[in-house]
């Protein structure tokens, strides 16, 4: 008992996490033992790729404080694949597919960045506005309808299963999770990133260069909605223009789950990856018990309203 | 009427121009009457989220609220109730459901924008339960046979938007409640160092903007007469949009009902027009945010400028 009252921060988020991620088990499996086989496990971790990537993002820009959001990331996340296909369509060869498609991202992430510090619009309205732009432009360019053509030799990379695990999660995700949790624990960046979530006036006092890594992490943020849009690509086979829709609830309840405090300077990516399995986790079981998608939106933002509450009044319990 | 109000109208009237030339079925009665038409709802709407944003608050569920408030009013109907009982539903489940918000947003001090996203999750799925994945069609017409009568002249949706409009008017003109409201607005901690009851503030504030918007519910049904599952899905994005054409700022300080009114017409004209000339409505969404971010970032832009010869003369 004494080790778990110990127990505070990222490894607190981390054992409570575990625990609901049993718990979200245990109940499907008892609703459903046929739930849960390898390949229900794949189907996990491929749908996790995209919403990890996304919430990695959508988590290092809230932590980054300065009321930092992004609430475009489902609009760039269409955008960036349909770009990326409707190139292909203009010319572009095969081989430049994935690098047109991060890229693409990391401009409409950039943009996102110049109006939040260039502009020094609120990340919340400024985010919103563009949310529609990047999600209508998607779907009035090709009027809805999916771009087929992916080149074959992605999908190989896009469907490939290495002992169960999706390779698009091996290669993708679990780095993109690595690198980013040692840049936030082993370098000056990390520091930075915390400190100016923490103190923003602070921040900026002792010389942190508090607008260029905000900026930098708006087009980090778009880059890995352009890198979950390219998972989608070869996964699906096809740019469709929805794609992204309900991504900005699901990453914002990922990284709010995760243990990233909503002003930022608080938690890290462990949690946010945890997070992102245990609702993948939970939204995969739903969809076995043949509960109709709707109700997914639903659950997820009650868990977000849920979570926000819940941190508020452990604040107050501690102090 | 101030410069920001006046270029409002003057851009209505060269939209309206505009439209007029290129399309030749813009300029009838029958379309002024449609763009009048398609803004009742949203001028309700829009001077709840003028009140909010003004505060610094933000509401994105406030669509789907106003569709659980027209399907509350859909079953009444449905079930043969009175049109009283129909009259009352709409604000009640408004009202109801500002509570929820503000239970949420104020008294749990989360931040608007998320427990909004939150909530407007929660409440889709509520529409997508309550109808059963159907429409709520063929509703009997009495309430709209109601709404649709005169007033001396007056059309009933034009003397309620009216009323509604000369109350919060009062109230942020002429009572310390608008005073408060600002306040909060412009810096929150501040307000409630001097003394401001901003919880209590902030609460009403968003009870309001629940309750306007169960009036338009009432106005939606009235006019439609069926309730579909994508009911109210655009209408928070596009009240945003008019309140920020009109001037009211989002960092507080500054509210404009009038340049509310003013941009929910421009909205709606723009809307209506690009339509007419052949724009396909899946773009309407890119217009309308490019409109706010384009609207926000011009006044940006025009208050880091050095002021004018004529600025400097004023100030």
């Amino acid at each position: 008992m004494r080790t778990l009252r110990n127990l505070q921060g990222p490894a607190l988020t981390l054992a409570l996490l575990c625990a609901l991620w049993l718990i979200v088990i245990v109940g499907l499996l008892a609703l459903k033992p046929s739930v849960f086989n390898l390949g229900t496990l794949t189907t996990i971790l491929q749908f996790s790729t995209i919403l990890a990537l996304v919430g990695l993002g959508q988590g290092l820009v809230i932590l980054a404080g300065g009321t930092g959001i992004d609430l475009s990331v489902g609009g760039a996340v269409s955008l960036s694949a349909i770009i990326a296909m409707l190139s292909l369509k203009l010319g572009l060869p095969p081989v430049l597919l994935p690098a047109v498609c991060i890229l693409a991202g990391a401009a409409l992430g950039a943009l996102n960045g110049l109006l939040v510090n260039g502009l020094a619009l609120l990340p919340f309205i400024a985010t919103l506005g563009t949310f529609f732009v990047y999600s209508g432009v998607a779907l009035a360019v090709t009027g809805g309808a999916a771009q087929s053509g992916v080149p074959a030799w992605l999908l190989v990379w896009g469907r490939g299963v290495v002992a169960g695990i999706p390779v698009p999660f091996l290669t993708l995700a679990i780095p993109c999770f690595a690198l980013a949790g040692l840049a936030l624990m082993a370098t000056a960046w990390g520091r930075w990133i915390y400190a100016m979530g923490f103190n923003e006036r602070s921040a900026r006092l002792v010389g942190i260069p508090v607008d260029r890594v905000r900026f930098i992490l708006y087009a980090l943020s778009g880059a890995l909605a352009g890198a979950a849009g390219l998972v989608s690509l070869a996964w699906l086979g096809s740019g469709r223009p929805n794609i992204g829709q309900n991504l900005e609830l699901e990453s914002l309840t990922a990284a709010m789950l995760g243990g990233i405090a909503i002003t930022g300077g608080r938690g890290g990516v462990g949690g946010v990856f945890a997070a992102v399995l245990l609702l993948v986790t939970l939204k995969t079981g739903l969809l076995q018990l043949n509960i109709n998608t709707v109700w997914q939106v639903g659950i997820v933002g009650a868990l977000l309203v849920f979570v926000l509450l819940a941190d508020r009044l452990s604040q107050r319990w501690r102090s | 009427m101030n410069g920001r109000e006046l270029s409002l109208l003057v851009a209505c009237l060269v939209a309206i121009v505009v439209f007029s030339v290129a399309s030749p079925h813009y300029a009838t009665s029958g379309n002024a009457v449609t763009v009048l038409r398609n803004s009742v709802e949203l001028l309700l709407i829009g001077l709840g989220m003028t009140l909010l944003l003004a505060m610094g608050g933000i509401d994105v569920s406030i669509g789907i609220v106003m569709g659980l408030a027209a399907i509350a009013i859909g079953r009444i109907l449905g079930a043969d109730g009175s049109p009283f009982l129909a009259l009352v539903a709409g604000p009640a489940v408004g009202a109801l459901l500002g509570c929820v918000t503000a239970a949420v947003v104020v008294l749990g001090r989360v931040p608007a924008i998320v427990g909004t996203l939150g909530l407007l999750g929660v409440y889709r799925t509520a529409v997508f339960a309550l109808l059963g994945g159907q429409w709520l069609s063929g509703l009997p017409s009495n309430l709209t046979d109601l709404l649709a009568a005169t007033v001396l002249g007056i059309p009933v949706p034009a003397l309620v938007i009216a009323i509604a409009y000369l109350v919060v008017w009062l109230a942020v003109r002429r009572t310390p409640y608008g005073l408060h409201l600002l306040a909060i607005g412009n810096s929150e901690e501040k307000a409630r160092l001097s003394g401001i009851p901003v919880i209590k503030v902030r609460f009403m504030t968003f009870v309001v903007s629940g309750v306007l918007t169960g009036i338009a519910a009432t106005f939606y049904v009235a006019t439609y007469r069926n309730v579909e599952m994508s009911v109210g899905s655009t209408s928070a994005l596009d009240a945003i949009a008019a309140v920020i054409l009109g001037g009211t700022s989002i960092l507080g300080g500054r509210c404009s009902l009038l340049g509310t009114v003013l941009g929910v017409l421009l909205l709606r004209i723009l809307q209506n027009g690009l339509l007419l000339i052949g724009v396909p409505s899946l773009w309407q969404p890119v217009v309308t945010g490019v409109l706010i971010i384009g609207v926000l970032g011009f006044e940006a832009v025009s208050n880091r400028l050095p002021l004018t010869r004529f600025q400097r003369a004023r100030a």
